[in-house]
């Protein structure tokens, strides 16, 4: 039974593969990304194993703890997605027990499964400092890789049934994505309070020592105890972990036979508000209409919702970064020329510019989020130019004030108010240049989406090999056409009336953008409907 | 009202061709339908009906033949057919993160209506198709049954005077069913015309005046209804041209030995 099912997820996967040849493209990306999270951990491994080799064991418990907290987060956020979930089995007269196996190591085929397996074979590398410890490890590696597939399997278990609400997933999906634009934050900050705290080693040998403990890093805790010649912290560490992955196992185990026959059905959200003054806002024409109907779907689908999140929350981030770290910044910026003095100041200015580029992949894959829905522009004869001139008014009426307002909070913090003309005009200036480009690259690669109702963090998040090559595109644009616009905005933080210059060029070249890139993108639309129709329309 | 067998018909393909990859999924297909005529388009699954009401509808490009609408070619003038067709697709999403109304609403001034006919005409469908209680209800959470019917709410809004629908009563309860058949055949009677696929033989016998059986890609039959029949129940007739896969006597016998 369990070749079988690991026989589906594999022939799934080949499917997949050989239906588009960007699926291939986008495995190959993950795979390159997985490689050098790999490399990463390689080069941590050998590094401390020459220069530190009594932290090396401490590294790898605290990796372990990341891990299965890694894969009971992503297990939720991508638990949309399940090929292998319960319910698709109902009808088989086949008991939970001998599926389960085949469901787990079927869940772990895959980057991910492999990446992690490949990791933990890495941390034996820092176990390598004493026999006693590298033998433990390589017994305890089964499991490891066991509580980190049961810890994803578990949390999303335990949480279907909210999960199955429609509300419940889209407030996954929002939580998701703020988690993941903020992670990165997050790590630094927390890196800069430790460093703040103390030295490193010390405190990374209590860490590892308090998560040896907790269920998540028992695993990691026995050989970390063994090298310590601790045999019985370690054995009492080995309860831990045994009892850990027994209770997850009971736990997903449960869940899974008890939705074999009462199987957990998707629910709806009820009536919604009607949003009366978005039709107010606009026109009662097409383009009015594909815009207000933008305007809804951005808020009302998380899968564009995470974008307008990540257009606000990115610079705001960073700026609380700014903030946290503020004195090193500065200090580091203070040593080099005296006339880079002001450019301490231009930094937050110009954060509202990094929301304009996320808008990147929110103009360009517009077309793609719509999937098959877009056969109603097809059918009702839009023109080519509405529908790319509604998307783009759409877009300008939320993103337009939304970058403004960042553009202001950014400015008042730093309290260089004169510099305001210029981020806004650094801002909206590329935001719109970002809008034009997406109008007129879309209709030749629209570029992959997550197919609606799936979730935004699985197949396709990335937008594809077609959405990285739009985004260099648009990067060139970024450099030339808005070279004018964000030099000038740079200049202004020494002479600050040249902020207007930057507004007026912004916005000039901005909506001039904005009028190409809907004039080239609707021309080409209009001869290549049809074919934007199927290339949005192929599931993924 | 009878169709006028001398005035030009008001849908013409001509020599439709589809292939997909090693499959020809309709292959050199031509149909006229007759103003004012209730056509039943028939064929087992995989046929090729969805393929070619797609290349008739602006969805999909054929590889050869054309499609003309009223006058318009469908490939060539694509705003002018356009504007002429309301169109219920099969297997394909509607924009189902807005409520009803608002999805109807969106189709309307898609189509290029004054608002006020819009809003009119939207309320007015939506308690015709029974779903006046679901209009401020996401499409999202709808029934099967109910998003057909917002779909065919949105084919009607711009009020065409053709109307081709992909599998209008599949999930439909029978209540909606028998309100769609009284609005399909009262737009009929006021000269308009309804192309509609299907393969339920019973239901096309009912409702249609004239049919054409397909199957694998190809036209089998096409003509009045008594035409194609020939005599014999529609369900006979149909297996006969289609061709039945008759069970020899040892296939499935475990079926039948418990």
């Amino acid at each position: 039974m369990a070749a079988l099912l690991v026989g589906l997820q594999l022939r799934q996967y080949g499917r997949t593969l050989t239906r588009s040849p960007w699926a291939i493209v986008t495995l190959v990306l993950a795979v390159l990304g997985a490689l050098g999270a790999l490399g990463l951990v390689a080069t941590t491994m050998v590094l401390l194993r020459v220069t530190l080799p009594q932290t090396g064991p401490d590294a790898v418990v605290v990796l372990g703890s990341t891990l299965v907290v890694g894969w009971a987060i992503a297990s939720v956020l991508i638990s949309a997605d399940d090929a292998l979930a319960p319910e698709r089995f109902a009808m088989l007269p086949v008991p939970a027990r001998r599926l389960l196996p085949g469901v787990l190591l079927g869940g772990a085929i895959g980057v991910g499964g492999i990446g992690t397996l490949l990791a933990l074979l890495l941390t034996l590398i820092g176990w390598s400092i004493t026999w006693p410890a590298l033998l433990a490890a390589a017994l305890l590696l089964p499991l490891q890789l066991l509580t980190c597939l049961l810890a994803g399997r578990a949390l999303a278990a335990a949480l279907a049934r909210q999960l199955a609400k429609r509300s419940g997933r889209d407030l996954i999906v929002v939580i998701g994505s703020v988690l993941g634009i903020s992670a990165g934050i997050v790590v630094v900050v927390v890196a800069e309070g430790v460093r703040a705290l103390g030295s490193t080693d010390s405190l990374l040998g209590a860490v590892a020592g308090t998560l040896a403990w907790t269920p998540i890093g028992a695993a990691w805790g026995v050989p970390r105890a063994v090298a310590d010649g601790a045999l019985l912290p370690a054995a009492a560490q080995l309860l831990v972990a045994l009892a850990t992955a027994a209770l997850l196992w009971l736990v997903w185990a449960h869940d899974f036979r008890s939705r074999l026959t009462a199987p957990i059905v998707s629910g709806g959200g009820g009536r919604v508000r009607s949003g009366a003054w978005i039709d107010r806002l606009l026109p009662a024409t097409p383009v009015g209409a594909i815009a207000a109907r933008g305007l809804r779907y951005r808020l009302r689908d998380p899968r564009h919702l995470v974008n307008v999140i990540g257009v606000v929350l990115l610079p705001l981030l960073i700026l609380g970064l700014n903030v946290v770290m503020g004195t090193t910044v500065e200090v580091e910026l203070g040593e080099g020329v005296a006339d880079l003095g002001a450019f301490g100041d231009v930094g937050p200015m110009l954060l509202p510019l990094l929301g304009a580029i996320v808008l990147m992949s929110v103009g360009q894959l517009d077309t793609a989020y719509d999937s098959s829905a877009l056969a109603a522009h097809v059918l009702t004869g839009v023109s080519g130019t509405a529908d790319r001139a509604g998307r783009a008014l759409g877009m300008i009426v939320l993103f337009g004030p939304l970058l403004t307002v960042t553009a202001v909070v950014t400015t008042a913090i730093s309290g260089r108010w004169e510099l305001l003309p210029a981020s806004l005009g650094a801002t909206l200036g590329t935001a719109a240049l970002v809008i034009g480009a997406g109008s007129a690259i879309s209709p030749w690669m629209p570029g992959q989406t997550p197919a609606p109702e799936a979730s935004p963090f699985g197949t396709g998040s990335s937008g594809g090999a077609q959405a990285l090559l739009g985004a260099l595109l648009m990067l060139l644009v970024i450099l030339t056409a808005g070279a004018p616009a964000i030099g000038t905005a740079l200049a202004a933080a020494w002479f600050p009336l040249l902020g207007w210059v930057s507004l007026a060029i912004g916005l000039g070249l901005g909506a001039l953008a904005i009028w190409l890139g809907v004039r080239l993108g609707g021309r080409a639309l209009d001869r290549r409907w049809p074919e934007v129709l199927a290339a949005v329309t192929r599931e993924h | 009202m009878l169709p006028d067998a001398t005035a030009p018909p008001i849908l013409s393909l001509r020599e439709l061709s589809k292939r997909f990859g090693q499959t020809l999924a309709v292959d050199r297909l031509s149909l006229d339908v007759p103003r004012g005529s209730l056509f039943g388009l028939l064929g087992p699954n995989g046929a090729g009906k969805t393929t070619t009401l797609s290349m008739a509808t602006g969805l999909l490009r054929p590889d050869a033949g054309t499609a003309v609408v009223d006058g318009a070619d469908v490939w060539a003038d694509p705003p002018a057919a356009k504007a002429r067709m309301g169109v219920l697709p099969d297997g394909v999403r509607l924009f189902d993160r807005l409520t009803g109304a608002e999805l109807l609403r969106y189709h309307g001034l898609l189509r290029g209506m004054p608002e006020a006919d819009v809003t009119a005409r939207a309320g007015e469908l939506l308690a015709a198709l029974g779903l006046a209680e679901a209009a401020s209800t996401l499409v999202i959470d709808y029934s099967a049954g109910m998003r057909k019917k917002i779909g065919l709410a949105c084919a009607l809004i711009h009020a065409p005077r053709l109307l081709l629908l992909d599998e209008p009563f599949e999930a439909v309860d029978p209540v909606s069913g028998e309100t769609i058949r009284e609005i399909l055949r009262g737009f009929v009677a006021s000269g308009g015309t309804v192309v509609l696929s299907s393969h339920v033989m019973e239901l096309v016998e009912s409702l249609c005046d004239r049919v054409a059986i397909v199957a694998q890609g190809r036209m089998l039959a096409a003509g009045t209804l008594d035409e194609v029949r020939q005599g014999q129940p529609l369900q006979r007739r149909f297996l006969e041209l289609v061709g039945t896969q008759a069970l020899d006597a040892e296939s499935l016998s475990w079926l039948r030995s418990s």
